[in-house]
């Protein structure tokens, strides 16, 4: 039975609730719902789940919106049950209440009958879907899509089955009584080869926080893990092979110049007689100057009216008769915006997207969330479909990218410090990403600040790993904690933050070995070292030039680390190190890709190879930039 | 210059009528507009925005300022609630008294860059703060607030700040004193950690308090004040007078 059903404004108040169940929700579902998934821009998914956290209740949530009035329609109900008919129930509701929604109203009780009639009917009909289908004896399984933007389709068996299914009966699930349009007759055959072998199929709806179902005889995530691994690296022999950081072998090289800029003088920092790293040679600690970080980002405003046209022009054939209307439409002004309307600007932006290398899934994502938030709204007289989707999707991509937690490293650091403790930074992220370069630049902002940095080699796998930090922290002049080679990453760091303790250092900044996400031994290694010393920012360190690869990279991780992890809270991704900033000109999807994916805040952003290149994220001048 | 006078008299008389006219006309206009808009301008504005973390009870203040009740009660805002209107309480009372707008911005840290759209025209600020549930966000609201108080949108329109304690109807609420404290060691420490190498403070536009001194609320340009409120019961009243303080009839 549904535990409650909400209808409140998008502004904040309820106007409605289902009262005639009189228990109150455990915990506060529709608060998490809110901030972890519709603020999130993860609007489309189907359903979000909620785990009570004093140990209550678990719940599904489903949601509608009406975006022309502005209202959010949410029903709850208990995770074990499977109702099947809520999707309709929320349609109808919305129907129904935006026929006597008024603005000025802020009590609705007459809504009350109302309810309880299309709550009765939606129930018959799925009875009667029930009845009919437990006659037929073949339920019919569905491979269709549940709803916009499920991507169950990627999972091993290359169908996609239907959401979820009433747990413990033997019939299939209700996925007709949803009314989605799936042709019944045509899939019925195919279905009952695959019922044999499946009994009951239940699926990981993508929307759900905790994938595993309680009632599953054939889980899809098991799948997935079984298949054979041999993707990308077979074993930790791949971890080497990425150039040092280069201290030219030979004075007969020249240096590489990247732009116009002037070479530097030298880029050998290597000290005479310095083979064993014995000799303690003194040198002049590196100044080169403020850090980028603390300095003023100058943003220049231009125009972009231009590029609307652009889009207009690049559709071919059928683009005139649509501008016509739409140019009709919008100077009237009542347009609805319908979903046939959203497609061509949606598919616009959405490449637009791509060709600035965000990954494909996060673009698709995004769109199908911008749609859900504008269909049904009505069209302001004298805009344009393109201009009003332009304006939605700079909002989404502006709230994702707006972090949610402070990002004032600062802060925390003193924070720490007045706690008598060390503040501990760990870097983690795939080979040759710029991990040790970005952990000295780092370093050097935070001695600009007069903190205390010591840094720790936990790099115990790459040949010149430890020598690279040394030169760094001899350069810095700050102490570095090491243990040499082939020893184990979690137990240096452990001894590195007593040390620090020791000889209060207010920072300490580990480094790890790059490691493939794939690499199931090296991710335990990691999740290890992160469970063993419990840092105070874990910071994933990722390229800009990766492309649909970052997904991959930062899903797995996080699903590493919260799988190995041995307390309840797992520790997962904090913050996101962006590096090689410098190398691509407009092409900052990756940013997005990372933080839309992770949920983390980029904290950093690495644009040059020397230590003032660091400089913190432009919101405005990214969400620019990816909408040029 | 009688000379000069005359001869202007004279090239004046030689004007046809209607260009005479026009001219005049033209000018008469032009001297109307400027008139009207040196009346329209100084109409101080009449906004009132209500700022703070997600969870100290802005849409509630908002509606019960608005209705006189927070009707079923509120959830996360994902918009900013706009109205413009009487304040309940001043329904009854005779006299003309001008409508005031009130803007609920909402809290949510993925939201605050809407923050920004109200504040060059706002009269005045309520920053709310959960006093019920004040130390474990101390943090969080002290960053909030540091950021507002160093707005230029704020410093240099002065514009008035009320610290408003709210849900002081809970027994387990502090009282503002504490609040007070707490939000000024707060900003203390944020003070050191932001100012301390860089001259270009990225963010905040303008520095706090005087250097070497431990920061207070007296130490800002613009008038901060503090004050309880309750919005689920109705206490309101201190509000309602910072409100009646900044948007003069």
């Amino acid at each position: 039975m549904l535990e409650q059903l909400l209808i409140f404004t998008r502004g904040g108040l309820i106007l409605w609730t289902y009262r005639e169940l009189g228990n109150a929700l455990k915990g506060s579902p529709v608060d998490a719902l809110i901030r972890s998934c519709l603020l999130e821009e993860r609007s489309a998914e189907t359903s979000f789940s909620y785990d009570a956290p004093a140990g209550g209740a678990t719940y599904t949530l489903k949601w509608a919106f009406h975006n022309d009035l502005g209202l959010v329609f949410v029903a709850v109900y208990q995770r074990i049950l499977h109702l099947l008919y809520v999707d309709e129930l929320l349609a109808a509701v919305r129907r129904e209440f935006s026929h006597i929604y008024d603005p000025k109203r802020t009590a609705y009780d007459e809504f009350d009958e109302i309810f309880r009639q299309l709550q009765k009917e939606a129930e018959a009909r799925a009875e009667e879907m029930r009845k009919s289908k437990q006659s037929n004896r073949a339920p019919p399984v569905a491979g269709k899509k549940q709803g916009p933007g499920q991507r169950a389709g990627s999972q091993g068996n290359g169908k996609k089955k239907g959401v979820k299914v009433g747990s413990g009966k033997d019939d299939g699930d209700g996925e007709s009584g949803k009314g989605r349009g799936l042709s019944n007759g045509s899939s019925n055959g195919q279905e009952n080869g695959i019922e044999e072998s499946s009994r009951v199929p239940s699926v990981v709806v993508k929307g759900n926080e905790n994938g595993t179902p309680e009632v599953g005889a054939f889980d899809v995530n098991k799948l997935q893990k079984l298949r054979p691994k041999g993707g990308k690296k077979s074993d930790a022999g791949g971890g080497g092979g990425k150039a040092s950081k280069a201290e030219p072998k030979k004075i007969l090289k020249k240096n590489r110049v990247w732009d116009d800029s002037p070479s530097k003088s030298r880029l050998d920092f290597t000290d005479p007689g310095d083979e064993k790293g014995d000799n303690i040679v003194d040198v002049v600690a590196a100044d080169q100057g403020e850090s980028m970080m603390d300095k003023e980002e100058i943003v220049s405003s231009e125009s972009e009216s231009e590029e609307d046209e652009e889009v207009e022009s690049a559709k071919p054939g059928t683009k005139k008769k649509g501008w016509f209307s739409s140019m009709f439409r919008s100077i009237a002004g009542n347009a609805v915006l319908l979903r046939s309307d959203l497609t061509p600007a949606l598919k616009a932006l959405k490449d637009r997207l791509m060709t600035k290398n965000v990954a494909e899934e996060i673009a698709e994502k995004l769109c199908e969330s911008v749609a859900a938030s504008l269909e049904g709204k009505k069209l302001g007289s004298f805009t344009r479909v393109s201009s009003t989707v332009q304006t939605a999707m700079e909002e989404a991509l502006l709230r994702i990218l707006t972090p949610k937690r402070s990002i004032d490293i600062l802060r925390d650091v003193h924070a720490a410090k007045e706690q008598g403790k060390p503040y501990v930074i760990v870097f983690v992220g795939v080979n040759g990403v710029g991990k040790s370069t970005n952990l000295a630049k780092v370093a050097y902002w935070l001695l600009q600040h007069n903190v205390s940095v010591m840094m720790a080699a936990c790099d115990t796998f790459r040949s010149g790993a430890v020598e690279q930090l040394r030169t760094h922290a001899r350069r810095l002049q700050i102490p570095i904690f090491e243990k040499g080679y082939e020893k184990d990453p979690a137990i240096v760091a452990r001894e590195a933050i007593q040390e620090a303790c020791r000889n209060s250092s207010d920072v300490v900044l580990v480094d790890t070995a790059g490691r493939m996400q794939d690499n199931e031994p090296l991710m335990r290694a990691l999740s290890k070292l992160i469970n063993l010393n419990n840092p105070d920012l874990v910071l994933f360190v990722g390229e800009a030039l990766v492309g649909n690869d970052a997904v991959d990279q930062l899903s797995k991780f996080n699903q590493k680390l919260a799988d190995l992890s041995t307390v309840p809270n797992a520790r997962l991704i904090d913050g996101i190190l962006l590096t090689k900033f410098d190398t691509i000109d407009d092409k900052v999807g990756a940013a997005l890709s990372m933080v839309y994916i992770s949920g983390a805040p980029v904290m950093f952003v690495g644009c040059g190879q020397s230590y003032t290149d660091l400089k913190k994220l432009n919101v405005k001048s990214i969400v620019k930039t990816l909408l040029k | 210059m009688e000379q000069w006078m005359h001869q202007i008299e004279q090239w004046v008389r030689q004007q046809p009528v209607e260009q005479l006219y026009a001219a005049f006309a033209v000018l008469v206009v032009t001297i109307a507009f400027f008139a009207i808009l040196r009346l329209l301008k100084p109409a101080k504005s009449n906004t009132i925005v209500l700022a703070g973390l997600s969870g100290s009870g802005k849409t509630v203040l908002f509606y019960q300022l608005r209705d006189g009740s927070p009707h079923q009660g509120t959830v996360t805002s994902m918009e900013p609630n706009e109205g413009t209107f009487m304040l309940h309480s001043e329904m009854e009372k005779k006299g003309k008294l001008k409508p005031i707008h009130l803007v609920d911005v909402p809290g949510h840290s993925r939201l605050r860059p809407k923050l920004d759209e109200f504040l060059p025209h706002a009269a005045g600020l309520i920053f709310v703060v959960d006093a019920l549930d004040f130390l474990p966000n101390c943090r969080a609201a002290a960053e909030y607030l540091y950021d507002i108080l160093t707005k230029a949108s704020i410093v240099k329109r002065k514009v008035a700040i009320l610290i408003l304690c709210n849900k002081t109807d809970k027994v387990t609420a502090h009282s503002k004193e504490f609040i007070r404290k707490q939000l000024e060691k707060e900003i203390d420490k944020l003070r050191t950690s932001r100012n301390a190498l860089s001259t270009a403070d990225i963010a905040n536009e303008y520095t706090l308090g005087v250097p070497g001194e431990a920061f207070s609320f007296s130490q800002c340009r613009n008038k901060v004040t503090i004050a309880d409120a309750s919005g689920l019961t109705g206490e309101v009243s201190q509000v309602e007078q910072f409100i009646r303080e900044h948007v003069k009839p």
